[in-house]
């Protein structure tokens, strides 16, 4: 009987080991495996997923799909038993979607900017350090799309070293979203989005239905093939039967 | 040798006898406020005889309470009941305990009162008529217990003496010789006072639940705080850490002159890890990071969101970030989401429309003829309270796919968010 139970244990720890996207059992160096997307494209793209200890950004126009791409990221890690946290000084994420997409709220740390004050952003950085160095985080995102350009470049200029000289001694990986390329480490990924075209349900009248979005995705500087997916239909929506036209 | 203490008189504090019985030994056991018991084994070496120590802790105990009595014996029981049986000092010399118990009443060996009665029906009315009963068949008269009360009542007890532990404190109280100004030379002060504290606390296996901290101001004020983590610590750092985050937010209004911190404990935590569950984050990093958040969770801009059970588009409040143990789940399958970009509040926005349907979003910088739709999709609720309706397009501009809606009670559109 015991060697039985020795068995079923060492099956279990077995089948653990070769789960990529397996959490990290106590003790393991987190640090090795990557994070996967679930986007099997994007991580084979990656070689397995956004680098720990590193900072990585995903950037495009809006509709490109980056917040998608990230989410599913963040649903992964929630639903794996990880924390994650989402620094927002634009108050820009949706719980409501956020949840239809699978992501259990109970393990993120959501930080919501306040709207206007000139100290909105720089609040929202000192925040991501703050997460960052608590080491208690998978993930940690900075939402900065939607500000400008302007707003980010007063920053000061050692912003960024700053945050990648943090998150190297720690597993987890802290991925700027944003508008333009801002910043990424000497590991890091830096994911170039631009938004394919969307697929609706059916030809234009009540009843029709945004399906996907397709996405194009680049990475580094000189890869000039995209590799395209899509986002599924818009996440969150209940189910919603059509109605007739208005009169 | 043991020695009963007993006040027949009001004490001035409850624990008045106990206090008084530990400055001759630390081995002292209450039987609550008196009588207290002695252990006075080895104290010869300090009094030349027992009358002689008997002596002083009746003199001690003079000075302390009205009307004592004390008792020194050779057996528990003995110093016990005859120190509440007799006034005075009474020494008893090895083999006297019988003869000293038998005129005691009965009443002393704190009988429950049903078989109080039965002894009393039986025309026993001290210690000594007790005794005097034969050994035999006295179990099947009174239950198993008697011949204990038998031995009892002759003075006999084997039983050891255990000592009643001192109740715990965990204060610690620092004066200073030069007032101290700024958060940061008092960092190094709380470290002297918490870093003794925590180890007793580790000592007594305990964790603190949460530091009330006290500190004396120059101006004669006293400036108090009270922290509760959300998970108890015996980590002088974490406490140091928060200690000095609450006071950056609540700063003392003057220099510090003296320092008090107690800590409320409570028994550590015992967590039997998983193997094959994914590490939990540590209780005290969590707390830390919550309050260098403070700003962030004080104005409810921080935390876990939590959803409301209804239909209104965008209804959640911010709860409390305290993930609990990993239940385990499924990764999502299928392809990632869109995901939405809210707006709060919601953009107004101008729409034009043909039949009905928008052709033009003009919404502060999101400005654009629409090129493909969807929609209408129309909800509503909430009749019985703030009652909401609303008409959604998913609409695609040439600068990205935003969703608007139409609110059917104010005939207004808004720019709810971008679809990304």
């Amino acid at each position: 009987m015991p060697s039985a139970l020795k068995h079923t244990l060492e099956d279990l720890l077995r089948v653990r080991r070769l789960q990529a996207d397996a959490p990290p059992l106590r003790g393991q160096d987190r640090r090795l495996s990557p994070l996967s997307t679930g986007v099997a494209v994007v991580d084979d793209l990656l070689g397995g997923g956004l680098p720990r200890g590193q900072l990585s950004e995903v950037h495009g126009p809006p509709s490109a799909g980056r917040t998608g791409l990230v989410l599913a990221l963040t649903t992964r890690i929630t639903r794996a038993g990880a924390l994650a946290g989402w620094v927002d000084p634009r108050d820009r994420f949706d719980p409501g979607t956020a949840a239809g997409a699978g992501l259990d709220l109970a393990r993120l740390l959501w930080l919501r900017g306040r709207a206007g004050p000139p100290r909105a952003l720089p609040e929202a950085v000192a925040a991501t350090g703050t997460l960052v160095g608590s080491g208690l985080f998978d993930l940690v995102v900075l939402d900065l799309a939607g500000i400008p350009a302007v707003e980010i470049q007063r920053l000061p200029g050692a912003t960024w070293i700053r945050l990648q000289r943090m998150i190297e001694s720690t597993p987890a990986a802290l991925v700027l979203v944003g508008d333009a390329h801002v910043a990424h480490g000497p590991g890091g990924a830096c994911l170039a989005m631009a938004p394919g075209s969307p697929r609706w349900s059916g030809p234009p009248g009540p009843g029709r239905l945004l399906r996907g979005l397709a996405s194009e995705l680049r990475t580094g500087r000189h890869a000039l093939r995209p590799v395209v997916f899509e986002l599924g239909g818009a996440s969150g929506a209940p189910p919603r039967p059509p109605l007739a036209p208005r009169e | 040798m043991y020695g009963g203490l007993h006040s027949a008189g009001p004490l001035p504090t409850p624990g008045a006898l106990v206090d008084l019985a530990r400055e001759f030994t630390p081995r002292v056991e209450a039987f609550g406020s008196t009588p207290v018991l002695l252990d006075l084994q080895g104290l010869g070496r300090a009094w030349p005889s027992p009358r002689a120590l008997g002596e002083a802790l009746l003199e001690a105990a003079r000075l302390r309470c009205h009307e004592p009595h004390v008792a020194l014996a050779g057996s528990r029981v003995a110093a016990l009941l005859v120190s509440q049986g007799r006034e005075g000092l009474t020494v008893l010399a090895p083999g006297e305990e019988a003869a000293a118990l038998a005129p005691l009443p009965l009443s002393l060996l704190a009988l429950d009162p049903e078989r109080e009665e039965t002894l009393r029906g039986w025309g026993l009315r001290t210690l000594g008529d007790l005794a005097a009963l034969p050994a035999t068949g006295l179990a099947e008269r009174l239950g198993p217990d008697a011949p204990r009360l038998r031995r009892l009542a002759r003075g006999e007890d084997d039983a050891p003496l255990v000592a009643t532990p001192r109740p715990e404190s965990f204060a610690c109280t620092l004066e200073l010789e030069w007032p101290v100004d700024g958060l940061e030379p008092l960092s190094f002060i709380l470290a002297r006072v918490l870093e003794p504290l925590c180890a007793r606390l580790v000592e007594r296996g305990r964790r603190a639940v949460s530091l009330a901290l006290e500190l004396g101001l120059v101006d004669g004020s006293v400036h108090r705080r009270a922290l509760h983590p959300a998970a108890p610590s015996s980590d002088p750092r974490t406490w140091r850490t928060l200690l000095l985050l609450d006071l950056e937010i609540h700063p003392p209004r003057d220099a510090i002159q003296a320092l008090t911190l107690r800590a409320e404990p409570t028994p550590a935590r015992i967590v039997q890890f998983s193997l094959l569950d994914p590490a939990q984050p540590s209780p005290e990093r969590l707390a830390e990071t919550m309050a260098r958040l403070h700003e962030w969770t004080a104005s409810g801009r921080g935390g876990a969101p939590v959803l409301l059970d209804t239909h209104r588009p965008g209804a959640f409040v911010m709860g409390s970030f305290a993930p609990g143990p990993f239940a385990g789940s499924r990764a999502p399958q299928g392809p990632p989401r869109i995901a939405l970009r809210v707006f709060r509040p919601p953009r107004p926005a101008q729409v034009s429309l043909r039949e009905g349907v928008p052709v033009f979003v003009s919404a502060g910088a999101v400005r654009g003829a629409v090129l493909d739709l969807a929609g209408p999709w129309r909800a509503s609720g909430d009749w019985w309270d703030v009652a909401w309706s609303r008409e959604e397009w998913d609409v695609a501009l040439a600068g990205g796919i935003y969703r608007i809606f139409r609110d059917r009670l104010r005939e207004a559109w808004f720019l709810e968010g971008e679809l990304d």
